[in-house]
């Protein structure tokens, strides 16, 4: 029995990652704290060093690598926001570092319960993006994310995303593999392009004048990035093979036959898929399709995924101010010049962690059913009850806003 | 490493070692050029100048951690001027680049994946916009978990890669594009220069120096000695800058000189925190010789003579050295 | 539509010359549109800037890359290969040369084969502003060429002028200066007429880009010490000359040259590397003998080439 900060550190250690630097905040800390009493006893043999902010700690752990040094971080939220040039920086450096985000909502309202806004923000910062539902997949997408970052044909750094508080602080059952094996999967890091010794001085992250070089050196991470697709499906086919695992870029529950899906990502899709389950007992053909691959962004598997389905809802959670819900912008781009293409509703829930009970999800599934009667895909709409709407009346009192 | 072979290092407890040699002249300066002309820097750059012999002293064993300012640009691409390895970062965390370069060299070195001959220094080099403002947070960091590495600030006093506005280290009464003197502020800056050698002398680091481009011998003997040391060695250099400082290409050095000769730029190191000062000149020139020559003091002296405020710089300069008892 | 092009170096005033013509052509009641092209290169490095004028609203922006008429301020440029500034120039075009030479002096020395236009603003400058600073000259000279009203350039002049400097008495001389400009070229008939032109631009390929490996494509670079490639030795206005008789080798110099552009000879005596050489001039501020002097750089060539 792990949590997912305990599963995230035991990938960090399974991956004999050489460099750590850190610093603290909630609820990614567990993380660090794990790590560093792992090196302060001797079984793991790394260097952790604490920063004086993420911004230095992502510089940090982004020049490391560029030295030709395995590194490992993990923030969360504002202190993703605090360092958030540096990693449109990094991902420029072309170096394979690899970060946890424990997902939590942004300030303001500071907040401490996950949504993901956070790490959607960093989504055109040139960083890959795995996002995991169990604190299994956690331990596993750090490994593989090393082998996906590492490849020449990829060299980019990756995000493993996992939720505050229901995968963070959440134990459940977590198998952890032998170091031998993973030894096999992931070999030694050893970069032909960015590094730093005596004999062979390499200036790296020079200045760009001119947009021809500039659009030159941007799109090469784009098709970089693009590659890391078919590269996932490798390091998806080897992963499998060795430690029977199988995680694709997108994960279909009781999908194939499904009239009516809904689409979520990380640790909530749980959730969506007993609302499923309860929804297949009421007679409705429902299904889900969580997204786990972020970036890249899969759009092949997901056209084959919900291509042709009656009604597909996207449960955003998250929150693009004045637009929407980000995965259903994306999504819809995707399938927008698809001859038979579902009928896409949009729905924001679980912000700042807010739960979505049975009777949300049943009423996302029963809007499908209506939309798909009606050829009508409503507007966008926050997911928010009558009871939750009394409370905060209440609460609205209490402050003086009566 | 600049042709000293036999620097013992103290194992961090800042013995000292006196087998470097000191140069005694400028003809003793080494002769190979690290830094190779050619750079976008504007002609007769301070900075430039003293980076200049700051790199005769570390030689080509080293990767520079360079953040946001004029010297970003040495490295344009496809183009650098210099022989040894390079990164650029942002403006806010040079030092913590270099702690993760540090970092990753000592423990690739300790795995044994990297030869220890590959060993290099490492150097930051940051303009005073970075070092006196946006950086603090991640140099404190630095020196205070003892990073073995060097830092090069080029102070000149202003952001000059931005066109010269108001930095941390803008002394003053300066003119710069957001302190611009005008009828209700005829003086133009009204904050003082930050005190950034006594910030980071709070931190007692193995070594730190003010450096001059107009004193390479100071200079490079500072890095020599600064070499014995393992943790923070930090450099502070007034840096002319031309346009920014409102004074013709060719006279850079001659400022340089008055900066020191008036006493207005203190030529001084200190050693885990204790203080000493390196040249002091004879006789001190009054201030006003090394004001009234900058485009960036004239309002100064025109179209009104402003009396207050020079008073108020000779004032400050003199109390410097009263306080040292270096006053003669 | 006008395309003009001033070509000077970093603090001559290449900018606000392309300013002035500007403002002057709206003052005359067009459509104006000027540009200037910031690199990274500072105080005597080569910069361009761009004005458009037309009689219809402009629907271009940016370099201009194929201009009516390029304004040279400084003649130096002319052989440099980085810079080009007559690059893109237009058939019947106008080139406008700061020099002391006579257009068909110009024309021979530098091959051009377009219509020449010359006029020393140097030594007006120098002589009128006590400075070189080219900046309401060019603009002068570019607003006789393009038929616009002395009465603009005037107003121009004053405009732009007085948003950068505060001493009256410099801006009465820089219209002063102006109008001697404006008076002391004469406009040469030309095709160029004042309505858009369609260039006759090759057409470009727009092709896939292919995917190249981080080894490649990351924006590093594995070559090293290669700056002087550059050849800032084009940025100098004066150089640096060389009296040996006085020279005691004190390697002052050497130590005082930003650039580390004084080498040393066989023979232990400094000298400069003109190719890269910027000509800051420290180093003649700074020699105690009288060894070095200095020379305007277009004067220094002939001396040599004597």
């Amino acid at each position: 029995m792990l949590t997912g900060n305990a599963a995230a550190a035991w990938g960090v250690r399974l991956a004999e990652v050489d460099y750590i630097p850190v610093y603290p905040i909630t609820p990614q800390t567990e993380i660090i704290e794990t790590l560093a009493g792992w090196i302060s006893n001797g079984v793991m043999d790394s260097r952790f060093v604490t920063m004086d902010s993420e911004h230095s700690m992502l510089t940090a752990a982004g020049s490391a690598s560029a030295t030709g040094a395995r590194a490992f971080t993990a923030t969360s939220s504002q202190g993703l926001l605090y360092g958030f040039e540096m990693l449109y920086a990094v991902a420029g450096w072309r170096v394979p570092l690899v970060m946890v985000n424990v997902s939590r909502g942004l300030s303001s309202p500071i907040t401490l319960e996950p949504d993901h806004n956070d790490v959607l923000a960093a989504r055109d910062t040139g960083f890959l993006q795995i996002h995991c539902e169990t604190c299994q997949e956690v331990l596993d997408s750090i490994l593989m994310a090393y082998r996906l970052a590492e490849d020449e044909r990829v060299l980019l750094p990756i995000f493993v995303n996992l939720d505050g508080f229901y995968l963070s602080f959440t134990r459940e059952p977590v198998a952890v593999p032998d170091v031998e094996q993973v030894r096999n999967f992931l070999p030694l890091y050893q970069p032909k392009h960015a590094f730093f010794k005596a004999s062979q001085p390499m200036a790296q992250s020079a200045a760009v004048l001119g947009g021809s070089s500039y659009s030159y050196f941007k799109y090469q991470m784009h098709m970089a990035s693009q590659n890391a697709l078919a590269v996932y499906k490798e390091v998806c086919d080897e992963f499998e093979t060795g430690f029977g695992r199988n995680y694709d870029t997108v994960e279909g529950y009781m999908l194939d036959d499904a009239d009516y899906v809904l689409v979520m990502t990380n640790s909530f899709s749980t959730l969506g898929k007993a609302a499923v389950k309860a929804a297949r007992e009421r007679g409705i053909k429902a299904g889900l399709l969580r997204l786990r691959l972020l970036r890249p962004f899969p759009v092949a598997d997901l056209k084959a995924a919900i291509g042709g389905k009656k009604a597909v809802a996207v449960i955003d959670q998250n929150i693009s101010i004045g637009k929407g819900g980000i995965l259903h912008s994306e999504i819809a781009s995707c399938l927008y010049n698809e001859k038979h293409r579902p009928l896409l509703l949009s729905f924001i829930a679980g912000l700042g962690g807010k739960n979505i009970s049975p009777d949300e999800f049943e009423f996302i599934i029963t809007k499908m059913i209506e939309g798909e009667d009606t050829e009508d895909a409503g507007t966008a709409q926050l997911i928010y009850t009558d009871k939750e709407w009394q409370e905060m009346g209440r609460l609205k009192g209490m402050a003086g806003k009566g | 490493m600049a042709g000293n072979g036999a620097i013992k290092r103290d194992g961090g407890k800042g013995v000292k070692d006196m087998v470097m040699e000191r140069i005694k002249s400028i003809k003793d300066i080494p002769p190979e050029e690290n830094m190779l002309p050619g750079t976008p820097t504007c002609a007769g750059c301070g900075g430039l100048l003293a980076l200049r012999h700051c790199m005769k002293a570390l030689g080509r064993k080293i990767v520079i951690v360079n953040a946001a300012g004029c010297f970003t640009l040495l490295t344009i691409y496809p183009y650098t001027p210099f022989k040894n390895s390079w990164l650029y970062t942002a403006m806010a965390c040079a030092p913590a680049g270099a702690q993760g370069i540090r970092d990753a060299l000592d423990i690739l070195i300790k795995k044994g994946r990297l030869d220890p001959d590959e060993n290099l220094k490492v150097v930051v080099l940051t303009g005073d916009g970075s070092a006196y403002d946006m950086s603090l947070s991640s140099t404190s960091g630095a020196i205070n978990r003892n990073l073995d590495f060097y830092y090069i600030c080029y102070d000149n006093e202003a952001y000059g890669n931005t066109g010269v506005q108001w930095s941390g280290a803008t002394p003053f009464a300066s003119k710069t594009g957001t302190t611009p003197p005008g009828m209700l502020s005829p003086i133009g800056a009204e904050l003082a220069k930050k005190d950034l050698f006594a910030i980071w002398n709070s931190h007692k680091p193995p070594y730190l120096a003010t450096i001059s481009p107009a004193h390479p011998v100071d200079l490079i003997n500072k890095f020599k000695k600064a070499e014995q040391y393992k943790g923070p060695k930090l450099f502070i250099a007034l840096s002319p800058c031309p346009p920014g400082w409102g004074i013709d290409p060719s006279y850079t050095v001659k400022l340089a000189k008055l900066a020191v000769d008036t006493g207005v730029w203190a030529l001084k190191e200190a050693v885990f925190g204790n203080l000493k000062h390196t040249v002091v000149p004879k006789r001190f020139k009054p201030v006003e010789e090394y004001l009234k020559v900058q485009g960036r003091f004239a309002h100064l002296f025109k179209p009104v003579r402003q009396e207050g405020a020079l008073n108020k710089i000779q004032e400050g300069v003199d109390e410097y050295w009263n306080r040292h008892k270096l006053l003669l | 539509m006008y395309r003009l092009r001033f070509h000077g170096r970093g603090g001559q005033g290449a900018r606000v010359a392309s300013k002035v013509l500007g403002t002057a052509a709206f003052l005359d009641g067009y459509y104006a549109q000027d540009f200037p092209l910031y690199g990274a290169e500072r105080r005597g490095a080569p910069v361009a800037a761009s004005t458009r004028i037309a009689e219809d609203p402009i629907m271009e922006r940016g370099v201009i890359p194929e201009p009516d008429i390029v304004i040279v301020m400084d003649e130096t440029l002319l052989q440099d290969p980085l810079t080009m500034p007559l690059s893109g120039l237009k058939p019947g075009g106008i080139v406008i040369i700061n020099t002391t030479n006579s257009p068909a002096e110009a024309k021979a020395e530098y091959k051009i084969n377009a219509n020449v236009l010359t006029l020393g603003i140097t030594k007006i400058g120098l002589d009128m502003l006590g400075m070189p600073i080219l900046s309401t000259l060019a603009g002068g000279v570019a607003a006789r060429i393009v038929g616009l009203s002395e009465d603009s350039l005037t107003e121009a002049v004053k405009k732009v002028l007085s948003s950068i400097i505060t001493d009256k008495k410099l801006l009465d001389k820089n219209v002063a200066a102006a109008l001697y400009c404006f008076n002391a070229i004469t406009p040469i008939e030309t095709k160029i007429e004042l309505k858009t032109i369609d260039t006759n631009k090759k057409k470009s390929t727009v092709i896939s880009l292919p995917f190249e490996p981080a080894a490649v494509s990351s924006p590093a670079i594995n070559a090293t010490g290669n700056t002087p490639l550059r050849m800032t030795g084009n940025w100098r206005v004066f150089r640096p000359a060389w009296n040996y008789e006085a020279c005691t080798r004190c390697m002052i110099c050497v130590a005082r040259c930003p650039d580390g552009c004084i080498l040393i000879n066989e023979d232990g005596y400094p000298y400069t590397d003109y190719d890269n050489c910027k000509g800051c001039l420290i180093c003649v501020e700074e020699c105690p003998t009288n060894t070095l002097g200095k020379v305007m750089e277009v004067h220094a060539k002939k001396v040599i080439g004597n």
